[in-house]
């Protein structure tokens, strides 16, 4: 027999509407709300043995509270799985099924399944998270694809709680993770890459094995006119920092980002300053910090005038830019900026590696 | 990242040696620089040399702040 524990909200819990939106979170023995409908979907081998629900409003304003109350009620319970939602394209909804599953998965070892419309902001938290226990599928957008999104949930846990090896998101219908896997081909790579070569060529639709993020265009920010009299700022992703990476940055997969004061340096001298980043040999930078944060330069275009007299920022922004996510650097892109906007900064000096 | 710096309304001078990954992700104005592990300078070249290579590279991202573009362009310092 298979053990289910489904979690929903207030209102699929059959509690209430937004009126109930700050119902502190509780558990129900069985199927309850929504879990009713689960439950027929899972057949006569699988049970529900609890039904969690939580206010959507108390999930957030009180998030340790909630999560605290979850993790216990399933801990106690010891599902082979668990299922959170249908959200649809309800945003407060859709980010707490993708945080509590997040959390059950790393806290407990349980694999998630959750689902919702693919524009709910959950799904951008769903794949900052990556998490490998973690699936969520695709919904309609709104209630109207409850009886489909029940089914396919019902499936893919039946399958999650069997343990069966789940496919890449194309073939298994999941919104992709962002996870790339090792597979076993029969074709080397190089035949496999002129095959696609040949097709593109050829104006043939192919599939490529690694699929890139889409970039948006962007429209240049308006030039500088004299920039010597411009406030200008120096960023970078080279992962220079002081001597002993005081803020513990890590290789890769960084999140947050730090400024260090230059102000009164001429130059970075060697062995005051180290170079953390995974993605290339930082022996070079390491000899000489000037490769990734270009003071010395910079000092000397200052006493030349081409960088006005106290025109340089008196710090310089940092954040190993190694595996970075797209999500995660455009916050930490949006946050310097402010931070440079506050200062008065108007054009800046980015040396990525 | 630079993206976001540009949306708020900074021009950004990108210096990096791959620069057609910069194309790709559509950064606007784009300085060349030597090599990932050391954009900004030549650790092969006499120290001097290395030194006036690197000031070549950041005089070029200012020119660089200065200029309208349309759309990613790739400016060259004069040795590289």
């Amino acid at each position: 027999m298979t053990t289910v524990v489904h979690v929903v909200n207030q209102f699929f819990a059959g509690l209430g509407g937004e009126d109930k939106a700050s119902m502190p979170a509780g558990m129900i023995e069985g199927s309850a709300g929504a879990a009713r409908g689960l439950a027929l979907h899972l057949g006569e081998d699988a049970k529900i043995a609890c039904t969690i629900y939580y206010g959507d409003n108390y999930f957030h304003e009180r998030k340790e509270d909630a999560m605290k109350t979850i993790l216990d009620a399933v801990r106690s319970a010891q599902p082979d799985v668990l299922v959170a939602g249908p959200a649809f394209n309800s945003g407060r909804y859709g980010l707490s099924c993708v945080e509590l599953c997040n959390a059950v998965a790393d806290a407990l070892g349980i694999s998630c399944v959750t689902a919702m419309h693919e524009e709910n902001p959950g799904v951008g938290a769903y794949r900052d998270f990556a998490n490998v226990r973690l699936y969520c599928l695709p919904t309609a957008e709104t209630t109207a694809g409850m009886t489909d999104a029940l089914k396919r949930l019902a499936a893919f846990a039946i399958r999650l709680a069997h343990n069966e090896t789940v496919g890449p998101a194309r073939r298994e219908g999941y919104i992709p993770r962002g996870i790339r896997r090792l597979e076993k081909v029969n074709r080397p790579g190089v035949e496999r890459a002129i095959d696609m070569l040949l097709k593109k060529i050829k104006n043939q639709p192919f599939e490529s094995e690694l699929p890139m993020e889409v970039w948006d265009d962007m429209l240049p920010a308006p030039p500088l006119t004299q920039v010597r009299d411009r406030r200008i700022a120096l960023v970078t992703t080279s992962g220079v920092v002081p001597w002993g990476n005081p803020d513990r940055f890590r290789t890769y997969r960084n999140s947050h980002w730090q400024k260090y004061n230059i102000a009164e340096l001429k130059e970075l001298e060697p062995g005051k300053w180290e170079t953390v980043h995974g993605g290339y040999n930082v022996v070079y930078m390491n000899q000489n910090p000037h490769y990734g944060v270009p003071l010395d330069a910079l000092r000397a275009l200052e006493a030349e005038g081409a960088i006005g007299p106290g025109k340089l920022y008196p710090a310089y922004y940092v954040i190993p830019g190694n595996q970075g996510s797209p999500p995660v650097m455009r916050r930490v892109g949006q946050e310097i900026a402010a931070d440079l906007k506050r200062d008065g900064v108007e054009g800046v000096l980015f040396v990525a590696t | 990242m630079s993206k976001e710096l540009e949306k708020a309304g900074l021009p950004v001078a990108l210096v990096s040696a791959m620069f057609p990954v910069a194309m790709q992700v559509r950064a606007n104005r784009i300085v060349k620089g030597v090599s990932i592990p050391h954009p900004c300078g030549d650790p092969s070249l006499p120290k001097e040399l290395d030194a006036r290579l690197r000031r070549e590279i950041v005089r070029t991202a200012l020119q660089a702040l200065e200029s309208e573009v349309k759309g990613p362009t790739v400016f060259s310092p004069p040795s590289l």
